[in-house]
């Protein structure tokens, strides 16, 4: 009894913040109709960001989180105005695999730039025992990102449906031509929607960093979870992203768990197969 | 029918004359190549370069021009090349007799997954396939029966032994590999002309069309994919008695599929020699590159250098490297 409602809080927890690795993905498919590849990788970097401002300036790793969100937002930009502007030109063909060359090479840049080795934080103010209530753990850094990664995906939320430029990205989401006859310079719009994917991961990142190793290949881990959580949210549905998250959370610790830690990606990816077959649209989409 | 396909497999009159001389200048290079070269370190990257060769060529097939981006090649390898030397290790089967079984079953396993999975459409499809590479990979690093990490080492027979495919020297593989990589362009050659050749193409350009011209795109596609599986299956095969071990890295790891897919995208997917010129690139290149900066210690660097190439061509040209010289040839 002890375990499983451990295990639900745990996941629940880490389902939050796989909301949030996702909800990147989520508004840049939503806004054009590309899949980002490179979303790992852009998790990754917020990592690396994340853990090397605060051990290069001894600074408080919560502190980092704008950090990693600026560069971040850089990255998501850059990658657009640089690369996906042309790639969307392209065949489908050419759009997976730009993406996915992006996503290669940023990888091995930083493994040539930080070299293959798993680094942790050592100190923080999440770093600290689990909170023992009674005989259910809770792990504190797990439940600092969540309550944190909530409030960004609060915000998001807000900024895209209550604010103007909120609207405007939807309007291109829905229809570039006609949006662009209202005024609204789309492709400003686009490049932000990729910045703004970009900030969401990297904060997230900045977040794992507290409780996870940074290493270079791990944006495959993460993306693959980010797929599997769209996929079943919608492709383009924020709230879908949500709750998906918090279904891949609980799959993730109960898997682990119950079936077998070796067992939890293969059950991440049975997740993927049985959505996309039996509902390609997910729970929200449409 | 069958003799006209032979026909249709061994004329190369429809090409213009300057892909065929140049066609005819890289049989003469692979023919000459051993005798002309005494560096073992070249004769091991002119191998690899025909391996990725038949690679390349099957990838093209569902993903060059069928649009499919299938990212899962490193599985049919690795079983093909798994059951070779498995066979070999357990009951001392000849290359010969274990090749079939091997390539049977890269291909059934392409069938089953193709059968599911080439029903989902562009990111989904390339997903999922990457999710089913990832747990083959998982499996056999974890799988102790068959070696797990450390891999599989084949016999070694006292006397060189045709059966078994052991040479002393590397010129007789290289001749074979060379026979493959003429086969599988033979089979291109045949297929791009073929009634499936025409019905794939047409499935990429626009399904919605081709289906209404009474294609069936999920079987067209499921035959595609099989026959990219049979291609690797015979990789597999060659790679696991050419090199005398294998292990789940070299020959299971998405590092594998993914290097496939971009060398073909950056020679040219969808075209004859696209593969063909990728390969010509990357390889040499590769290898190389990997001897002069590995002494280093920097990983990566030909990763980030395809990577690059990849995201440039995806971006100006899509049809890669035989598309600019096309569009060169076109404006003349």
């Amino acid at each position: 009894m002890e375990t499983l409602l451990s295990t639900t809080i745990s996941g629940l927890l880490m389902g939050m913040l796989f909301a949030l690795v996702a909800l990147g993905l989520a508004i840049i498919f939503g806004v054009m109709d590309i899949v980002n590849f490179a979303h790992g990788e852009f998790l990754m970097v917020g990592m690396y960001a994340a853990f090397l401002t605060a051990t290069g300036l001894s600074m408080e790793p919560l502190l980092t989180l704008p950090v990693s969100a600026v560069i971040c937002f850089i990255l998501g930009m850059g990658s657009y105005y640089l690369l996906v502007r042309y790639l969307l030109k392209g065949p489908m063909l050419a759009q997976l695999l730009g993406t996915f060359g992006l996503m290669i090479f940023i990888r091995y840049l930083a493994m040539a730039i930080f070299g293959p080795d798993y680094k942790t934080l050592e100190q923080g103010l999440l770093i600290r025992p689990s909170i023992n209530w009674g005989p259910v753990m809770i792990s504190y850094p797990k439940l600092g990102a969540a309550v944190i990664s909530v409030t960004a995906f609060g915000a998001v939320y807000w900024l895209i449906n209550r604010t103007r430029l909120g609207m405007a990205l939807k309007a291109t989401a829905l229809d570039v031509e006609a949006a662009g006859y209202m005024g609204i310079n789309t492709e400003k719009m686009r490049g932000l929607a990729w910045g703004l994917g970009g900030a969401t991961v990297g904060i997230a990142g900045a977040l794992l960093t507290n409780f996870y190793y940074v290493f270079p290949t791990v944006g495959l881990l993460f993306v693959m979870i980010a797929f599997a959580t769209v996929a079943l949210g919608g492709f383009g549905s924020i709230k879908g992203a949500f709750i998906a998250g918090l279904i891949i959370g609980l799959i993730w610790d109960f898997g682990g768990t119950y079936v077998g830690p070796e067992y939890k990606f293969a059950l991440i990816y049975l997740t993927y197969f049985l959505v996309i077959i039996l509902r390609p649209q997910g729970l929200f989409g449409w | 029918m069958p003799m006209h396909a032979l026909k249709d497999a061994l004329s190369f009159g429809d090409l213009p004359a300057s892909e065929r001389i140049g066609f005819a200048i890289f049989i003469a290079f692979c023919l000459v190549f051993p005798w002309i070269s005494k560096g073992s370190f070249a004769q091991a990257v002119m191998i690899q370069f025909l391996i990725f060769c038949l690679y390349g060529l099957g990838w093209n097939l569902i993903g060059g021009y069928g649009g499919q981006v299938a990212l899962g090649q490193a599985k049919n390898v690795g079983m093909s090349a798994y059951t070779v030397a498995l066979f070999m290790v357990w009951w001392d089967v000849p290359f010969w007799f274990s090749t079939p079984i091997g390539v049977i079953i890269a291909t059934v396993e392409s069938f089953i997954l193709g059968y599911f999975l080439l029903r989902l459409k562009g990111h989904y499809f390339a997903i999922a396939t990457i999710c089913v590479s990832l747990v083959w990979q998982q499996l056999f690093v974890n799988w102790d029966l068959i070696g797990g990490a450390r891999g599989v080492e084949l016999p070694l027979k006292e006397t060189p032994n045709f059966v078994y495919m052991q040479f002393t020297s590397p010129i007789y593989y290289h001749y074979f590999a060379f026979v493959l990589v003429m086969g599988a362009i033979l089979f291109m050659n045949w297929f791009r002309k073929s009634r499936l050749g025409y019905q794939l193409r047409a499935i990429s350009a626009n399904e919605e069309v081709a289906e209404s011209l009474g294609i069936n795109i999920h079987w067209v596609k499921v035959k595609a994919y099989c026959i990219t599986g049979v291609f690797a299956g015979m990789g597999g095969a060659f790679y696991a008695v050419y090199y005398n071990y294998i292990d789940p890295f070299s020959v299971m790891h998405l590092e594998l599929s993914i290097m496939i897919a971009l060398m073909t995208m950056i020679g040219g997917a969808g075209s004859m020699w696209g593969p063909i010129i990728g390969a010509m690139i990357l390889i040499p290149m590769d290898r190389y590159l990997g001897a002069w900066l590995g002494g280093s210690g920097i990983v990566g660097v030909d990763f980030m250098i395809y990577a690059f190439m990849v995201m440039v061509i995806a971006a100006y040209e899509p049809r890669g490297i035989w598309g600019i010289i096309e569009k060169a040839r076109r404006r003349r």
